[in-house]
């Protein structure tokens, strides 16, 4: 379909330029002394509107000539030959419509045709034309260019949904290293214990491949997950960790990037929790509300100056993702206050979930 | 053997400990003297038992095992345990230091107990090595009696060398450190600490200006408003940074 074609208000500015097109012609017979005013009118608006959709069909044209495969002989010839088919076509159209304003009691037509009148209209068709060929060039150049760039970033912001989402789904080999680690201490120590916590690990990590790969999750999925995680992370840190959960029931069926919330705990954990001799308390709280999920995640901090410099890297990953999927629509916002680290999230839904 | 050996547990999850300890309840000339679960008490704890064999893991709060032995200058009879850091682990390797793989087997623990056993005593040089091949120090450790003092090294404005120790120069407050100036210059990343002066290392970006002095002297001048002198070596070498 011809761009033009395809869009209403495109057609519209496209049939007032050939009316004015038109205009511009009869103007030009009338002052040439070919034709009174209101025949040249009659004789040319009609005929350049009719001939503005023919000369469209340069586009077609031009397309099935790609200007990289364009061989001078080949395109001389198509170029040519279309040009003289079309102009001959414009030509047969204005003495068959000249004869045709007799039928208006015209004698001798809207116009006067003579010799000399059938070249100049034969020469301004093929020009049309060539003009038509060479804008419709352009215009093809344009539209490859357009869709290079829009190709271009979508597949750069595909490449890096999915590096980003390889990240998350990567097993940390210090994490399963350590759990192995302790699994390998309760075996004598608490051989149930030990048997549970394989158990937690595979689930974690066997969660984690399933969900890494979809879009987005309810809620009460990637809380799944997070429990299977928290569990490991509890025999591990022991008595030092303790995690309150406060998830509104309305917040389970609410839809997130998979692995938006488990590494929000892992750096509470890592972060937080590690470098506190008595451990402590953290603090999750989701909520729906008007077409938001929002989250919270909060953890008490070390007041010594931590090695700084990873911390920021989850966050950041975080972010990127969210505005790989969102845009500017989700919002991140973290701070440090009165020895505690906070971290918020707020994730539109789509609207068909709220209904 | 005729004299029980003493050993130290740092690590800080509970789990591992409780596996080292049950590796060396086979070791029966072996005592364990201290468990710690992080790095500031194992540093306290090595000071004051010297104990004969430290069992250290790599990523501990508050101070990392190499961060551990630097502040206590410990070289004898350390065996790290970790479970995966890569950059430590290619170091380790480079320098032909042993160390523990969690999970690992009795048999793994005993061969390198056996192996730290026939060392005692012996400085282990490999760690002395290590330990400046290591990337550039993150924070700067400063002991005060029983205090330690740790520092980021973002918030260092600048360190000035005294006789045989240095004054190290963070937020309006100097700690004072025995080391010598080259030492830590060696140690901190070349891109953000410049010598600018025999006994003067500065950090760039507390910079804000470089001010004429005399005929041809200069004078760093940093936030906040003090001036250093910059020798025409330091001069030299900050305009191969900036």
């Amino acid at each position: 379909m011809h761009p033009i074609l395809a869009d209403l208000r495109k057609l519209l500015v496209y049939v007032l330029a050939c009316l004015l097109a038109g205009s511009v012609a009869a103007g030009l017979l009338w002052f040439g002394g070919t034709a009174d005013g209101s025949p040249a009118l009659a004789f040319a608006l009609p005929l350049c509107l009719v001939y503005g959709f023919i000369v469209l069909s340069a586009y077609p044209v031009c397309r099935a000539l790609p200007y990289v495969r364009r061989r001078p002989v080949a395109a001389l010839a198509l170029f040519g030959g279309t040009t003289l088919v079309s102009a001959s076509a414009w030509l047969a159209l204005a003495t068959a419509w000249n004869v045709a304003g007799q039928a208006f009691g015209l004698d001798a037509g809207f116009i006067a045709m003579n010799a000399n009148l059938r070249l100049i209209l034969f020469l301004a068709g093929a020009g049309a034309y060539v003009l038509s060929l060479l804008a419709h060039d352009v215009l093809i150049a344009f539209e490859n260019v357009r869709a290079a760039v829009a190709g271009e970033a979508e597949s750069r912001l595909m490449a890096r949904d999915a590096e980003l989402r390889m990240l998350r789904s990567q097993i940390d080999p210090h994490f399963l290293f350590n759990c192995l680690n302790s699994i390998s201490a309760l075996t004598s120590l608490d051989p149930a214990a030990a048997r549970d916590m394989t158990i937690d690990l595979a689930q974690f990590f066997r969660r984690t491949l399933a969900l890494s790969t979809r879009e987005t999750i309810p809620l009460s999925e990637e809380m799944a997950l997070c429990e299977h995680y928290l569990a490991i992370e509890k025999r591990r840190f022991g008595s030092r960790l303790n995690v309150e959960l406060t998830i509104a029931p309305g917040a389970l069926h609410c839809l997130l990037p998979p692995l938006t919330l488990q590494p929000l705990l892992e750096n509470a954990l890592k972060h937080g929790i590690r470098e506190l001799d008595e451990g402590g308390t953290v603090t999750v709280v989701a909520l729906a509300r008007d077409e938001w999920l929002h989250l919270a995640v909060s953890n008490p901090l070390a007041s010594h100056p931590a090695t700084a410099s990873d911390s920021g890297l989850g966050l950041k990953t975080c972010r990127a993702r969210l505005t790989t999927l969102y845009g500017e629509r989700a919002r991140i916002v973290w701070q440090r206050k009165d020895g505690q680290f906070k971290i918020e999230l707020a994730i539109p839904q789509p609207k068909e979930i709220e209904a | 053997m005729s004299r029980r050996l003493s050993a130290l547990i740092a690590d800080d999850e509970a789990l591992a400990r409780h596996l080292i300890r049950d590796y060396l309840s086979r070791h029966i000339d072996i005592e364990l003297v201290a468990e710690c679960d992080n790095g500031l008490q194992a540093a306290k704890a090595i000071a004051e038992r010297t104990p004969d064999l430290v069992f250290l893991d790599i990523r501990m709060p508050k101070l990392d095992g190499l961060e551990v032995l630097e502040l206590t200058g410990r070289r004898s009879g350390v065996i790290f345990t970790t479970a995966y850091d890569a950059h430590a682990l290619q170091a380790f390797d480079l320098h032909a230091v042993d160390y523990l793989l969690k999970p690992f087997s009795q048999t793994r623990f005993d061969e390198a107990l056996h192996k730290a056993r026939s060392l005692l005593g012996h400085a282990a040089s490999a760690l002395d090595t290590l330990l400046q091949s290591a990337p550039p120090l993150k924070r700067v450790l400063i002991r005060d009696r029983d205090q330690v003092q740790i520092l980021a090294v973002e918030s260092i404005d600048y360190i000035e060398a005294q006789d045989d120790y240095i004054a190290i120069c963070a937020g309006g407050k100097v700690y004072l450190k025995t080391q010598s100036l080259a030492d830590i210059e060696a140690r901190l990343d070349p891109q953000l600490f410049v010598r600018v002066h025999r006994s003067y290392l500065i950090n760039l970006a507390r910079l804000q200006a470089i001010e004429r002095h005399g005929r041809d002297g200069h004078a760093a001048c940093l936030q906040g408003g003090k001036r250093i002198p910059i020798s025409r070596a330091g001069y030299e070498r900050i305009r191969g940074v900036i």
